[in-house]
């Protein structure tokens, strides 16, 4: 039997002692932390973040990438892509400064004496050598300058805007500065484009991030897609027709708009003369915006068409209605004459259009009642803008009130004393193309927010009918007896095979020095085809042709050009159908 | 308490009972015997080391892969940016000018006019006609103008004919003296017609 133990702690002293020496003990640790809390969170916080952070934490910026413009098949009309820009440090570069310039000028097609400069300036520890130059060809040239032995280059981030169809489209889609969008769609739709930047901040040990280590990411928000309804192919073919066309007739400059008659959707909107997007500062400022959009100017005779057919669809007249054109027509304040000398001649009202008689345009449209013609052209879309997303765009000018004298509606009648953007007028002609129904024109497919906060784009296309289903039949075969070779005066503009309708436009124009006529000319050719079942309305415009040519033999054969092109492309086959016969006189 | 007790305790004899008296108040030996500690101690080691020594393998196995990522990002990198240049080469190749001067060097020109067959019947809608390339399309904008400096005003010489020499052995001397000025004039004309016609050009392009 063993004696029983002598009980635990004997020599440990009284548990209750322990007990407060001990409680003491960790009252006096957690008191110790509590003062350090204390002092780390409650005095000054920010100065030990700022040290932790020093301490290895990362700040990087995640880029959201820009995003694209496309065309409407989804080829690109601007991308983005990972740029880099090549920096050095002349400090450590000046050394073998030319050696260094001689290489890098032979890999990076930088100037090589301005490189020189650069690499030995004095006292700079920074420099610019190139910049936007695609990543993998900066990381590849530096990669290669390290292994030859070259110190003091580096690179860093500098996203690269790239138009890979460089001048196409370029007055539209506009292009990039430094930093920030300049001009046109990028411009416009920046918000939509741009994107929201996002960040990380993570531990790094070694160049590799610590696991379990702090770590933050906010994921930036990639910019969205513009796809606009242009086609990058037909704009192409568009605009070399009309560099040609306005080369041709040594013109100052020129537009062509071609619309899909149906949808309203722009096809292509050419400018000449135009810049290259990927270089828009070696162009004169003058020629970075569209003029399509953005320059008035008067439309001429092409308006003769929506006189007329706002007249039949009043019912004063059909294309047969029979017109004596007198020589010259005096009228209150100036004589009215034709631009071909004639003496009294017996036109239909066909003939009128198919002559381009500005004298039977004017007697005709004397059946109008005051304000009529005002309301009609007001309808088929003059005088306001389009709002297609196009910066600049002018309203045009359309005389209202007091200013639409009896006069001035003579001069309407034909296209003078009134103004109108490119496309506005594209869009009044292809009313009468889509059996009277205007339908508003739109550049950007889907829908997409302005800088300015207007919607646009096909989703908000709007459709009214401006002029009678028949009205709209009957001014399409007037038109098609413009392009016939033996009473028309734009034979040029016909498309063999095909029906086509058309309207010449030779207008004096407005110099901008004395504010007058100053004996130069807008010529233009608007139409569409097939004039039976419109596909395309296709307007071409040459600014000051010195060629002595008008609407018929400068634009006709261009318009002649792009539609074969456009009925080709889009695979339309002609309708077969019986071509207008209307007699032009009796 | 339980019944059989009892009886038990009355068939035991009255000697006894002093000594189950006395067994009753003895203390009961512990039974259970002290644990061994040996098995103790050598788990709680085993789950202490296998604790830490995991810890440390999984520790590694996560700079490791740490280190896998941050090359494998590096790689990712690299390889996007290899997509992005290469997509804008594509995008360069397809660009419809550079398809187009390569076709033009082909020798390929516009197609006249659009027209059909329809491949059930075999019509031809539309009126086919041969491509000839007698319309020229120019893709290139024409070259830009000369400065000034580079193109300056002809420099009109106007050189009047001799008279026609008479055949004679006085005359040859003269003859082809004159007939060398003429040549000069001729160039000179040339020269001047070419200046001109540039200089016309140049005006163009500035307009």
């Amino acid at each position: 039997m063993r004696q029983p133990r002598a009980p635990r702690g004997s020599r440990r002293g009284s548990p209750q002692l322990r007990l407060r020496v001990g409680f003491v003990v960790i009252a006096m640790t957690l008191s110790v932390f509590g003062a350090r809390l204390v002092q780390l969170q409650g005095l000054d916080p920010n100065s030990y973040a700022a040290m932790a952070a020093a301490e290895g934490l990362v700040k990087v910026d995640l880029p959201a990438e820009r995003g694209d413009i496309l065309d409407r098949n989804g080829k690109p009309l601007a991308g983005s892509i990972d740029g880099l820009m090549v920096v050095a440090d002349p400090a450590m570069t000046a050394e073998r400064a030319p050696e260094l310039a001689r290489f890098l000028y032979q890999r990076l097609d930088v100037d090589y004496v301005t490189t020189l400069n650069r690499l030995r300036e004095q006292g700079s520890r920074f420099e610019y050598i190139a910049r936007r130059v695609p990543a993998t060809k900066a990381t590849e040239v530096v990669d290669a300058a390290e292994r030859r032995g070259f110190e003091g280059l580096d690179t860093r981030r500098d996203p690269l805007r790239d138009y890979p169809a460089g001048d196409v489209a370029a007055n539209l889609v506009g292009f990039m500065g430094t930093d920030e969008p300049l001009a046109g769609l990028e411009r416009t739709f920046d918000g939509l484009l741009a994107g929201t930047d996002g960040s990380a901040r993570y531990e790094v040990g070694g160049g590799n991030r610590i696991p379990l280590g702090e770590s933050t990411v906010t994921d930036p928000v990639d910019g969205q897609d513009l796809r606009t309804t242009l086609d990058l192919d037909l704009q192409w073919y568009t605009q070399r027709v009309l560099g040609q066309t306005v080369e041709g007739a040594r013109g100052d400059s020129g537009f062509a708009v071609v619309m899909d008659s149906r949808t309203g959707e722009l096809l292509a909107v050419a400018d000449y003369p135009t810049f290259d997007a990927n270089d828009p500062t070696s162009s004169p400022k003058a020629d970075l915006g569209s003029r399509a959009m953005q320059d008035v100017y008067e439309p001429g005779s092409v308006e003769k068409v929506l006189t007329v057919s706002s007249l039949i669809d009043l019912g004063l007249v059909t294309p047969r209605t029979r017109i004596v054109v007198p020589p010259q027509l005096q009228r209150e304040d100036r004589p009215i004459n034709d631009w071909f000398p004639h003496g009294t001649i017996h036109l239909t009202l066909a003939g009128v259009i198919a002559k381009s008689s500005n004298i039977g345009t004017v007697l005709a449209a004397d059946k109008f009642e005051q304000g009529q013609l005002y309301d009609y052209l007001r309808d088929f879309g003059l005088g306001r803008r389009t709002d297609i997303g196009v910066r600049g765009e002018t309203q045009g000018l359309l005389p209202d009130g007091s200013a639409w004298t009896h006069q001035m509606q003579d001069r309407i009648a034909f296209g003078q004393s009134l103004s109108v953007n490119g496309v506005q007028m594209a869009a009044a002609v292809n009313t009468i193309a889509n059996d009277g129904v205007r339908v508003s024109p739109s550049l950007v497919q889907g829908e997409a927010t302005t800088g300015d906060g207007d919607v646009v784009g096909t989703d908000t296309t709007t459709k009214r009918r401006v002029i009678s289903t028949g009205a709209a039949h009957d001014t399409a075969r007037m038109m098609e007896r413009v392009v016939d070779p033996d009473v028309g005066v734009a034979p040029g503009a016909a498309v063999p095979g095909y029906r086509v309708a058309g309207k010449t436009g030779t207008a004096q124009r407005v110099g901008e020095e004395c504010g007058c006529y100053d004996g130069t000319f807008t010529v233009s050719f608007a139409g569409f085809a097939p004039a039976d079942d419109p596909r395309f309305t296709i307007y071409v415009v040459v600014q000051n042709p010195r060629n002595g040519g008008g609407g018929g033999s400068v634009g006709g054969p261009a318009f002649a050009k792009i539609m074969s092109y456009a009925l080709q492309r889009y695979g339309v086959p002609p309708t077969d159908t019986k071509p207008s016969r209307l007699p032009v006189e009796w | 308490m339980s019944s059989p007790v009892p009886q038990v305790r009355s068939r035991m004899p009255r000697v006894a009972e002093r000594a189950v008296e006395r067994a009753r108040l003895t203390v009961v030996p512990r039974t259970r015997g002290q644990a061994a500690r040996m098995p103790f101690v050598a788990l709680v080691t085993l789950v202490l080391l296998g604790g830490v020594v995991g810890l440390l393998l999984f520790n590694t196995s996560m700079q490791q892969s740490s280190f896998a990522a941050t090359a494998l990002e590096g790689q990712a990198t690299t390889l996007a940016a290899r997509q992005q240049s290469l997509e804008m080469d594509l995008d360069r190749l397809r660009d419809p000018q550079r398809i187009a001067a390569a076709a033009q060097q082909l020798g390929m020109v516009q197609a006249c006019g659009p027209a059909f067959v329809r491949l059930g019947s075999g019509a031809v809608s539309g009126r086919p006609c041969a491509a000839d390339g007698s319309v020229p399309f120019r893709i290139t904008p024409p070259p830009p103008a000369k400065p000034a400096a580079l193109d300056p005003a002809p420099t009109v010489v106007h050189v009047t004919a001799p008279p026609p020499v008479s055949a004679g052995d006085s005359g040859d001397t003269n003859g082809e003296a004159a007939g060398t000025g003429e040549g000069q004039g001729r160039n000179d004309h040339k020269n001047q017609q070419h200046l001109q016609q540039q200089q016309q050009q140049q005006q163009q392009t500035r307009r």
